[in-house]
């Protein structure tokens, strides 16, 4: 009788968690892992899954409830968009790759050709997510593709390449502006020259099988709106060029 | 009536239970086509994530075997103070989330670690961590082999003059022989599948430490049909493993000449 007691409070627990979210639907957003600490603070009331763009393409494909998608490139959803999944994408903000390496230094890595040293440890992300693509064009635009016999790991997002720089066990490693910025006690920034910089941009789009479709583009107008735009930037994400 | 109705609760539960537990493993068959296995197999992704992934295991489960028999020897044989927290502590990563084992082993052996090692991002480290969450599976279930061993033929070829070393050689480790193979099979399918642990300590890279778990985890964002393949080539080793295992048990019980029981760790 009593445990019939217990299972009640819980039913009635329940019940009124749900009523109480009522009010407001709360949206499902897949965004790129560089946009852990940005987008919670512009929206927290949203459900949020940070991932490896291409990883988030990939469950939505599968057919992942989510919302939003927003994309640390725009070549996924546009390839989403091809195939019906989600709206046409817009230009969400910008960002820059950098080169992050440890505080201590211990490679004393003080530009990009000193990753060409022996033994250097490098840890990228792998060619399928963004920012591995970005680095790989990158050092093709620099002539630089030898370092990759440096490369120890190709990880599965960008927060998994700073973690390991942050934690010393890497050298070195490629991440964007914004990410760096994240753990400024851990890890020292070294830009890349101006003209060798990837223009890296971040695609939005809401999923057609969205539920929440009215309330998921208000939430993207939101994000393109100033407010939004100002937070980003305040976390060092650029202003965005492209219209749209 | 009542013992009827129990019955067809019971006989639901069970089919449910079946359903659930198999339907995975075939919807990776009916996904994937035995030409499309076959094919895969030719792919440089998932030839390398082979090679890595069998010479990790093996040499995971050599250094298994050399360290924990004797280990398992020892505490199956003793009773001491602190037993059972030695046992416990040798238990534990068994129940630790994978993911942790691997920040252990990076802040232990990780440059910036204990240790101060270069081992992560090796195949060392990949080895290290096969060999730390599937060495406590093997231990314990030796533990329960060796216990099992009946004490008196163990004294008695004490008595008749073999030194301890020849005991554990010759009487010991052939009797509890069939519960080590069950254990040491345990231990190589757990091994097989380790992923948290290695993508933590050991990083991914194709070639280098990139094992099949990993691949499928790389390959899932890239070619579905490339990380169906390598699933359902694990489970036909892990199959594989399973049968063999059940074979190894039958017929250490139809060899055993004196009592012989799954005898639990008596610690618990």
């Amino acid at each position: 009788m009593r445990r019939f007691g217990v299972f009640l409070i819980v039913v009635a627990a329940i019940a009124a968690g749900t009523a109480s979210a009522a009010g407001h639907v709360t949206l499902t957003v897949y965004a790129a892992s560089s946009l852990t600490d940005a987008l919670p603070k512009v929206d927290p009331g949203e459900r949020y899954s940070f991932g490896g763009s291409n990883a988030l393409a990939a469950q939505i494909t599968q057919g992942a409830p989510a919302d939003i998608f927003a994309s640390a490139n725009l070549t996924i959803p546009e390839q989403l968009y091809a195939k019906g999944l989600v709206t046409r994408p817009y230009v969400l903000t910008h960002n820059t790759l950098v080169l992050v390496v440890p505080r201590a230094n211990p490679a004393r890595i003080h530009s990009v050709s000193d990753l060409r040293k022996p033994d250097v440890k490098i840890v990228i992300a792998d060619s399928a997510v963004p920012v591995g693509a970005y680095t790989l064009q990158v050092l093709r635009t620099m002539h630089m593709t030898d370092v990759l016999d440096n490369v120890v790991s190709r990880e599965a997002d960008v927060r998994d390449v700073l973690a390991k720089v942050a934690l010393g066990e890497a050298d070195a490693g490629f991440v964007y502006a914004t990410d760096a910025r994240t753990v400024p006690k851990k890890v020292a920034v070294l830009r890349l020259p101006v003209w060798a910089r990837p223009n890296v941009a971040y695609g939005i789009a809401v999923v057609t099988s969205s539920k929440h479709r009215a309330e998921a583009i208000a939430y993207l107008r939101m994000l393109l709106g100033r407010r939004a735009q100002t937070t980003l930037q305040s976390y060092g994400f650029l202003p965005r060029r492209t219209p749209g | 009536m009542k013992r009827l109705a129990f019955f067809a609760v019971a006989l639901a539960a069970t089919l449910t239970t079946l359903g659930f537990l198999v339907l995975p493993v075939l919807a990776i068959f009916t996904h994937v086509s035995p030409v499309t296995l076959v094919r895969q197999l030719s792919n440089p992704l998932v030839d390398d994530a082979l090679v890595v992934s069998a010479k990790t295991t093996f040499l995971a489960q050599v250094l298994v075997l050399l360290l924990g028999t004797p280990t398992a020897y020892v505490l199956a044989a003793r009773r001491f103070r602190g037993r059972s927290l030695v046992l416990t502590a040798i238990e534990l990563p068994l129940v630790l989330p994978p993911a942790v084992a691997g920040i252990g082993l990076l802040v232990a052996f990780g440059r910036m670690g204990l240790l101060h090692t270069s081992i992560p991002f090796t195949q060392t480290a990949v080895t290290l961590a096969v060999a730390f969450v599937s060495g406590p599976l093997y231990v314990r279930a030796a533990i329960a082999a060796f216990e099992a061993v009946d004490p008196a033929l163990v004294d008695a070829a004490r008595t008749l003059g073999a030194g301890p070393a020849r005991t554990f050689f010759r009487v010991a480790v052939p009797l509890a022989g069939g519960g080590l193979a069950a254990a040491e099979a345990l231990a190589f399918a757990r091994g097989l599948g380790e992923f948290g642990a290695t993508i933590m300590f050991a990083g991914s890279l194709q070639h280098v430490t990139q094992t099949l778990p990993l691949a499928i985890y790389a390959a899932f964002a890239v070619d579905f049909d490339v990380t169906l393949a390598i699933g359902g080539l694990l489970v036909l080793v892990s199959a594989a493993v399973l049968i063999a295992l059940k074979l190894a048990t039958s017929w250490t019980l139809s060899l055993q000449t004196s009592g012989f029981r799954f005898a639990p760790s008596t610690s618990n």
